[in-house]
């Protein structure tokens, strides 16, 4: 993992949370803007599980390799679900499934971290 | 279900509980992702180090079997969904208050962490909020109340 795009994937998952937070609480569906938002956090994911899984084929030593590779592939989850469910519900309760699937990719980044920096043995 | 929800993309001026398909929206991000997250980490329990503690970590497995059929409820709308969803969520209810006392008042029996540990604590307290969540839901939306709502 590289810790810089980590944590910018992590910002960006708040960000977006937060964002898409404060549409449903305004009681509006996403917006296109919230909508480009997911896909580009969502693509900043998909490359931050490839960076990964190269350092890890690499050789790079984990104390739990199991979890750290179903964190990596299942933080990709989260989100298409979201934006989902967020274009087919046009009102505040989409805005709402995207907020949540955002927050908890910032919160799978945060436990990605700690995985990888967890010391082996 | 109809998506009347769609017809009408400017939905300011809709009231809070007027279309019953955007909350149930949410709760199948919410349970569509400790689905994933319980199930997953069951899994990872039991064959990475399934000796260490069998039993929290098939209640790991048992709790992520439990979101699976929740979410299959919320999904679906067939006759059996609605009973469906109604026994997962009362499940999931029983388990996380059950456990989460448990793991409180005899911590010494569970010292291997499950979803339902000291009621979600690891998982913000997400957990114990999302069964009260989903049987709100189920109770708001119960048949009955529907036609009801149609007669208005």
């Amino acid at each position: 993992m590289i810790q810089g795009l980590a944590i910018g994937v992590l910002s960006a998952g708040l960000l977006l949370g937060a964002w898409t937070g404060i549409q449903g609480w305004r009681r509006r569906p996403t917006t296109e803007a919230q909508m480009v938002g997911a896909i580009i956090v969502e693509a900043a994911l998909l490359v931050q599980t490839v960076i990964a899984i190269v350092q890890l084929v690499g050789g790079r030593e984990l104390a739990e390799p199991v979890t750290f590779v179903a964190y990596s592939v299942g933080i990709l989850l989260p989100l298409p679900l979201g934006f989902y469910l967020a274009r087919i519900e046009r009102t505040r309760w989409g805005s709402l499934s995207l907020c949540f699937t955002a927050v908890v990719v910032a919160v799978m980044t945060l436990r990605l971290m700690q995985l990888w920096q967890a010391p082996v043995g | 279900m109809s998506d009347q929800s769609a017809v009408n993309p400017d939905a300011v001026a809709q009231e809070d509980d007027s279309p019953p398909t955007g909350p149930r929206r949410v709760l199948i991000a919410l349970y569509a992702v400790f689905a994933l997250a319980a199930t997953a980490r069951g899994i990872v329990q039991i064959a990475t180090k399934f000796d260490e503690a069998p039993v929290a970590y098939l209640l790991s497995l048992f709790s992520g079997l439990v979101y699976i059929a929740a979410t299959v409820g919320l999904v679906t709308d067939r006759r059996w969904s609605r009973p469906l969803a109604w026994a997962a969520v009362g499940t999931e209810m029983v388990g996380v208050v059950t456990i989460g006392l448990a793991s409180i008042f005899d911590s010494t029996a569970f010292p291997h962490d499950t979803v339902w540990s000291r009621f979600g604590a690891g998982y913000g307290y997400v957990p114990i909020i999302l069964p009260v969540l989903g049987l709100m839901w189920l109770w708001q939306t119960r048949p009955q109340q529907k036609e009801s709502a149609a007669a208005n």
